[in-house]
């Protein structure tokens, strides 16, 4: 055990309570989650709930199911998202950190540049493009929205890590006789956990708090997802609180685990994404 | 030679998706918003194309009241929103760049501001700004900063201001992180040096920590920007561009055109109109990057 003097407490006592204040916000919403509707509608607002119940939980998920379908869209389109994109990245990110091909860098910038448009904007021409292929109300329109987002961001974060890795183990993989294809998975890819990891759960997360292109590609409540269930609930709960906040819980909560598991990967990734 | 083409044909093969998909799902549909700004197409001739109707769409967009007040509003609320992040993220990294117990866990759990989807966070904010019984008016009122409840999202005055506020808190901690990392990065000796030198915090701060920071907090103020100008989705969920346009901006005028108007036309306007400032933007950074390492 690592001996801290006393000023070094008191920094830690001053980071409880200033993340206390900052996450105010998610204590919050899961505290009105679990508070009667009286309670909820008290002037001054009761911070520490006084009686706890699950109404909200019980009634959103087990007496009206109609929240289930939107939770299983929202896996199918984030799972589909993260591994379509981990499919296109993973592959060229690696080409470009090793294989001089003239235009890489071409592409780079163009990656850089289609990722500072707003997805709202990329939604029109998407919109008439399924349209016309009769690929509106789909999964397939979904994640194929979702992945626009998330792979300059894949790309550009798996580029440099593949460049730091040194070249010369695929070229011993070559002298015994491996090829380019072969050298790539048997060497390369085992090495890349951690990375796989981060673009995997970035892309996950993309697609799981996407609302635009949910809004705009899939008119048909049987392929959208929870964001665009909460919306709906927005409409029909307006101000009762304790279910709306309910259904924001049930919403955050995969969120929340998943940043449990992977926090480092995050914080790898954030940083690694503002690096050229 | 064969063996050669063999070669060369396999490392293609490893961008060749990823080139392909990014042709046809992002590269056409930025060239086709240029194309559509052009013409007349609406739900009507979507099967058949629209026709050339060469710059009405940018005379009918452009010169609304509503393209001027989008315009003000995007460009109020990106600059207030990433001064605060940047001012509170540098402050909180400052904080967290000290040595103490666990501060790599309070480093990281502040991200969930950042990572909560959108829709979640705006109905959560719209219940704390709520005018009866949200928590915001109540600390406001007893602290006697406000003497009676604001209607924060129902009122033309601050709806904006209670869109940017939210934004601000999801930011921070992104921020946060960001300056960070630039902090570690910079070289503990030439601190040693001012404090033997007797320079005081501020002078240490304005002499030394912000020019050595300077790239890095390019980086940081170009890509919040560009984050930043996305917003939409707090606006559809907290105040649907209302009252009276009073929190529309650009991104969400260009949804109203597009799928509540069904004139993509006038939406393939707006969306030129975002690229162009971008582009202008992305320049901007180009060049002092290139400056930068001149010097």
């Amino acid at each position: 055990m690592r001996q801290y003097s006393l000023k070094q407490y008191m920094l830690l006592l001053g980071a409880i309570i200033i993340t206390m204040i900052f996450l105010f916000p998610i204590y919050w919403m899961i505290t009105t989650s679990i508070k009667p509707m009286s309670d909820i509608f008290t002037s001054p607002p009761m911070i520490i709930p006084g009686t706890i119940q699950f109404d909200a939980y019980i009634n959103n998920l087990i007496k009206d199911q109609s929240l289930l379908p939107y939770i299983r869209n929202s896996f199918v389109i984030a799972l589909g998202t993260s591994l379509f994109t981990l499919v296109l990245a993973l592959p060229s990110a690696y080409a470009m950190a090793r294989f001089r091909l003239p235009y890489a860098n071409a592409f780079l910038l163009i990656l850089l540049v289609t990722q500072m448009i707003p997805g709202i904007m990329m939604a029109m021409p998407l919109y008439v493009m399924f349209s016309n292929f009769g690929l509106v109300n789909s999964y397939t329109a979904l994640i194929v929205g979702n992945t626009t987002t998330a792979l300059p961001f894949a790309i550009v974060i798996m580029r440099p890590f593949f460049l730091s890795i040194p070249k010369g183990l695929e070229e011993a993989a070559v002298i015994d006789g491996c090829n380019t294809f072969t050298a790539f998975t048997r060497i390369i890819l085992p090495l890349t956990k951690p990375i796989i990891l981060t673009v995997l759960t970035f892309s996950f997360l993309f697609a799981w708090g996407d609302l635009i292109f949910a809004l705009t590609l899939a008119t048909d409540e049987n392929v959208r997802p929870l964001t665009m269930g909460i919306t709906r609930f927005i409409g029909q709960y307006g101000t009762q609180w304790d279910n709306l906040m309910a259904v924001a819980t049930i919403a955050a909560a995969p969120i929340i685990i998943i940043f449990l598991v992977f926090q480092k990967h995050i914080v790898s990734g954030i940083t690694a994404g503002s690096e050229k | 030679m064969q063996g050669q083409f063999r070669h060369t044909f396999s490392r293609y093969m490893f961008f060749l998706p990823a080139l392909i998909f990014v042709l046809i799902f992002m590269i056409y549909p930025i060239v086709y918003n240029i194309i559509v700004s052009f013409q007349d197409l609406t739900l009507m001739n979507l099967k058949t194309g629209g026709q050339f109707i060469g710059l009405d769409n940018y005379t009918n967009v452009l010169g609304t009241a509503t393209f001027s007040v989008a315009l003000k509003n995007t460009v109020i609320y990106t600059v207030s929103c990433i001064f605060f992040q940047i001012v509170i993220g540098y402050l909180l990294a400052v904080f967290l760049n000290q040595d103490f117990p666990f501060r790599n866990f309070f480093r990281s759990i502040m991200l969930l501001a950042w990572m909560t989807p959108l829709v979640i966070t705006g109905s959560l904010f719209t219940w704390l700004f709520d005018v009866d019984y949200g928590v915001i008016n109540y600390i406001l009122t007893s602290l006697h900063i406000i003497s009676e409840p604001v209607n924060w999202l129902g009122q033309q005055s601050t709806a904006l201001t209670a869109i940017i506020i939210t934004n601000i808190w999801i930011g921070i901690p992104f921020n946060m992180i960001l300056i960070l990392a630039a902090m570690q990065s910079l070289p503990k000796d030439v601190y040693e040096a001012a404090t033997v030198d007797g320079s005081n915090k501020l002078q240490t701060f304005w002499h030394i920590t912000l020019p050595l920071l300077r790239p890095q907090l390019l980086v940081i103020i170009v890509l919040g920007i560009i984050y930043t100008f996305k917003v939409f989705d707090l606006i559809l969920i907290m105040t649907g561009g209302g009252p009276v346009n009073a929190t529309t901006v650009l991104p969400f005028y260009g949804y109203q055109l597009a799928f509540v108007n069904f004139n993509f036309g006038e939406s393939g306007v707006v969306a030129t109109v975002i690229l162009c400032i971008l582009l202008i933007i992305a320049s901007i950074y180009l060049y002092m990057m290139k400056k930068e390492e001149v010097q």
